[in-house]
Formats: structure tokens, C-alpha cells, sequence
């Protein structure tokens, strides 16, 4: 248990710099995009008030007060979301990858260490959750800054009532951020699971070289298929099933996927995997 | 000792390792011997478990290697295995941190006799001193059993005195060394046992002080017999 930590500690290390970076994008990105929304709409408003001789109450009537959609869906919010997304997404291969190519070949180290190999998947793995969480986390913190932001800049009349719950609302946001603590684990757990089979399919092919490519590829089809079996069942069966019943197959297939991942990962670590 | 029991090895549709056998005892210094491409890495690699055996049986100390065995045998490949962004000082934490048997006394003694700044950055080192501290990596691990592979290989002439003069050490005493090269002379005179392998095989294993003594040969004698057979 120990070298987990120390290996987790160390795999976070490695990407700290570049973490660091996503955050301060996103930061900057947002609070910039608070500001300049806020601002054009402030000189919008000001110009149709004008042109058409508008009070600020005809306005509002006429168009409304301050959406914080304008914000929200802003290329300023939503670009460095989706950029972090996708650094996380390649940094699940090259999490793995990056210890097998270059000048230095780090993964003869993390297999020589006196523990056991299964714990540096682990190690791998609850590095992405915590970078995962860890920017979730930042942009619960942001919103409520983004919201003084702008509502410093907007008159009170044209303020409108906005809180974290109304951001988790947007459809967008809401398997991002989930109303209870059971759709919560659920989402996550799903990303947890779906992580550990690419972990899995990535030591396939470390373990099988390019007959491993195709070996993963069955591998993670296959996963996908048991998984989804439940739901792929009760549309066969034309909703043959309680929800709760579906719900449960769901549960039973999400524990084989990830024991079957975890325990092929070992298998592999312990007695395939080629330097 | 390390007992490797007739090892079959396949890379695709190549035999690598075609039922190699051979034993390499503490306290002795043993030299896999062949030209590129004969299965001397794989082999090494083999015996720490970093690449998988089609048959065959590798022990040490007559067991199967296990987590605990790393803190027993350790192999010191011909790359550098510490990220290169981490200074000399940085890698030894590391070491430090995850194997109980570091010796940090005996790295700082390697490090000065290797004159080497804990400070600088792995990146920043020359191929023969990033040798050194791979081989600092190693020999400050009290382990019984070192596997090497090439340590001569590619790095300046006084690199490689300063290489073997360690061997001559008491850093090496007591421990069993397997050690492959495909350019003896350089360690001819260090070696107790040599290896020959050719094609997957041990064409022959011997004693090099026996066969010094008794047949007045050195081990280029009997590489030129072996492979001309």
C-alpha cells in the first residue's frame, strides 16, 4: 500500500507542470470570456437601448435580462473544456506509452521495483481520476467567480439569478455534474471502468506487439458488449425489464468488466509484458 | 545461483532462445559471450521477468522470481532506466524511497569515484556518464546478483576503466555477476566464467581460469575454436 502512494505521488508529479498549465488556461480562458461576454452584451444593449430610444425596463421586457448562457457557451468557457478533455484523453496512452519510447526506457525501473506490478496500473490509473476530478473540481470553484465577474459588469437590473445549480443544469453540464451522489459514482464509475479497459487493451498490445493490436481491439469490443448487454437485452425484449432490473444487470456487468480488466492487467504485468 | 533450465524464447516466427541452459553462481562473474542478435538482452531480460519464455525454467536461489526477488537480483541494462528530467540526486531518492536494500553510503562513494555532480540532470549527461550512474543504480542495491548488459558498450576508453576498475572493487565481491558483452577484451581478465552462446544455444561454458590454466587458452582461443567448429 505504501508504494501505491509513492507511485501515485510520483505519477502526479509527472504531470503537475502540465496540469498546472491546463488549469491556468482554463482560468485565464474563462475569465476572459466572462469579461469580454459580459462586455458585448453590456455594448449591445447599449446600442439597441439607443437606436431604438429603449428604456432599461422596455428593454428586459423586450429581450430579457443577462443569460449566462452567453458565458457558458462562449468558445472562451467551452475551448479549454474540451482541450483539457482531450490532453487527458491521449495522457491515458501516454501515461503508458512514454515509459516504453525515448532515450529513456523508465519502464524497465517501474517492473524491477520490489512490489507488485499490478499496483503501478493502479497508481496509473487513480492518476487520471484524481486529474479528471481535480479539473471538475476547479470548474465548480470557477463558477461562482465567474459569476462576480460578471455581475460586476452588468447592472443589476439586467442580472439575472444564477447559481452552480442552475449551471448543472444545462444539459450539457449534467453528466459532468451530477444532481445526486448516486448518479455521481455512476457517471464516474462508468469513466473509471472505460479507463481501466484502455489501461488493459494498452498492455495487450505491449504484451503481444502488433498480434496484440488486434487482441486489444476484440478485448475492448468485447467489454463494450458486456457492458452494454443489459440495455441491449431489454431493447431485444422490448423493455421487458424494471428499470431497477436493468439497472442491476448494468451493475453485475460493470463488476465483471473491471475485474476482468484488473485481472488480465495482472496477468499480463506478471507474466506477458515485454520490455 | 541463478539457474536458467533449457529456455525456449520466440519472437514471432524467430527461435531466440532454442533450450538455453546455464548457471551463474554468487561470488563468480559470468559472461554471456556472442555476437548482436545471439539472445545474450533476452535472456537477461528473461531472467527479471520483463519479457515472457515460450518454455523452460528460470530460478534463483532455486525459486521462480517473485516481487521480493528484486530486492535480490538486479539488472542494469544498457539504457538509462530514470526519467531524464530528474537530477543524479533525484534518482537515488527514488531508489531510496522504493527498495529497502538501497545503500545511499555506497552511491555517494560510487558517485565520488565516478567524480560524478549529484545535481546534474540525466539529460545532461554524456553516454559514459550515464552509464556510470546507471551502474551507480545498480551497485548501490545490496543485492546478491547483478545482471549487466553491454556496460562497455559505445562509452570512451577511461569510462571504461573506470567501469572495470569497479569490477576489481569490493562492490563486487561476494555477488554474482552475469554480465554479457560481445567484445571480450575488454573483460577478459575480470570474468571466472564465460558463456558462449551462438543462435539460441550455449555452445560452450567454462571456467576461464581452468581452461587458462589447464589448456593454456584465454577466451578469444576458445570463441575461435567454438565458432569455427
Amino acid at each position: 500500500m505504501k508504494n501505491f502512494f509513492k507511485l501515485l505521488n510520483f505519477e502526479v508529479n509527472r504531470f503537475f507542470k502540465l496540469y498546472l498549465t491546463l488549469i491556468g488556461l482554463i482560468i485565464v480562458s474563462q475569465f476572459i470570456g466572462a469579461i469580454v461576454e459580459s462586455k458585448v452584451y453590456m455594448d449591445r444593449t447599449d446600442q439597441e437601448m439607443y437606436k431604438n430610444q429603449l428604456s432599461m425596463s422596455q428593454y428586459i421586457e423586450r429581450h430579457g435580462v443577462f443569460s449566462f448562457n452567453y458565458v457558458f457557451e462562449s468558445e472562451w468557457f467551452l475551448l479549454p473544456i474540451f482541450f483539457s478533455i482531450a490532453m487527458l484523453m491521449i495522457y491515458v496512452f501516454f501515461i503508458w506509452y512514454r515509459d516504453w519510447f525515448g532515450k529513456n526506457t523508465f519502464i524497465y525501473r517501474l517492473l524491477m521495483l520490489p512490489t507488485e506490478r499490478i499496483t503501478i496500473y493502479f497508481a496509473k490509473l487513480t492518476t487520471i481520476m484524481f486529474l479528471v476530478l481535480g479539473l471538475v473540481t476547479l470548474q465548480i470553484l470557477l463558477i461562482p467567480i465567474e459569476i462576480q465577474i460578471v455581475n460586476s459588469i452588468i447592472p443589476t437590473d439586467f442580472q439575472s439569478n444564477f447559481s452552480f445549480y442552475h449551471f448543472s443544469s444545462f444539459e450539457i453540464w449534467g453528466w459532468m455534474y451530477p444532481n445526486t451522489f448516486t448518479e455521481f459514482i455512476l457517471i464516474y464509475g462508468v469513466g473509471l471502468i472505460f479507463v481501466a479497459v484502455l489501461f488493459t487493451a494498452i498492455l495487450i498490445e505491449r504484451s503481444y506487439g502488433l498480434k496484440g493490436i488486434l487482441f486489444a481491439i476484440v478485448y475492448g469490443m468485447v467489454s463494450f458488449g458486456v457492458f452494454f448487454a443489459p440495455i441491449l437485452l431489454n431493447e431485444l425484449s422490448s423493455g421487458y425489464f424494471y428499470s431497477l432490473e436493468v439497472f442491476l444487470m448494468l451493475l453485475v456487468m460493470s463488476f465483471i468488466v473491471l475485474g476482468s480488466a484488473i485481472w488480465i492487467a495482472n496477468h499480463l504485468l506478471k507474466y506477458k509484458i515485454r520490455v | 545461483m541463478i539457474e536458467v533450465k533449457n529456455v525456449m524464447k520466440k519472437y514471432g516466427r524467430k527461435q531466440v532462445l532454442k533450450g538455453l541452459s546455464f548457471t551463474a553462481e554468487k561470488g563468480e562473474i559470468t559472461c554471456l559471450i556472442g555476437i548482436n542478435g545471439v539472445g545474450k538482452t533476452t535472456i537477461m531480460k528473461a531472467i527479471m521477468a520483463l519479457t515472457p519464455i515460450n518454455s523452460g525454467e528460470i530460478l534463483i536461489d532455486g525459486e521462480k522470481i517473485r516481487k521480493e526477488s528484486f530486492e535480490k537480483v538486479t539488472f542494469i541494462p544498457d539504457t538509462i532506466t530514470m526519467l531524464p528530467q530528474m537530477k543524479i540526486c533525484d534518482a537515488f531518492t527514488f531508489m531510496a524511497d522504493f527498495y529497502k536494500n538501497w545503500d545511499p553510503l555506497r552511491a555517494e562513494e560510487l558517485l565520488q569515484f565516478f567524480k560524478l555532480d549529484p545535481t546534474e540532470r540525466i539529460a545532461n549527461l554524456s553516454k559514459g556518464n550515464m552509464a556510470k550512474v546507471n551502474m551507480i543504480l545498480g551497485l548501490a542495491l545490496n543485492v546478491d546478483y547483478l545482471l549487466m548488459d553491454e556496460p562497455f558498450s559505445g562509452i570512451d576508453i577511461f569510462s571504461r576503466e573506470q567501469i572495470a576498475e569497479v569490477f576489481t572493487s569490493h562492490l563486487i565481491e561476494d555477488r554474482g555477476v552475469i554480465i554479457t558483452t560481445h567484445e571480450i577484451s575488454d573483460i577478459e581478465h575480470l570474468i571466472d566464467r564465460a558463456v558462449i552462446i551462438d543462435n539460441g544455444e550455449v555452445l560452450k561454458e567454462f571456467s576461464v581460469e581452468e581452461v587458462r590454466e589447464k589448456e593454456g587458452k584465454s577466451v578469444v582461443d576458445v570463441m575461435r575454436e567454438v565458432y569455427r567448429r
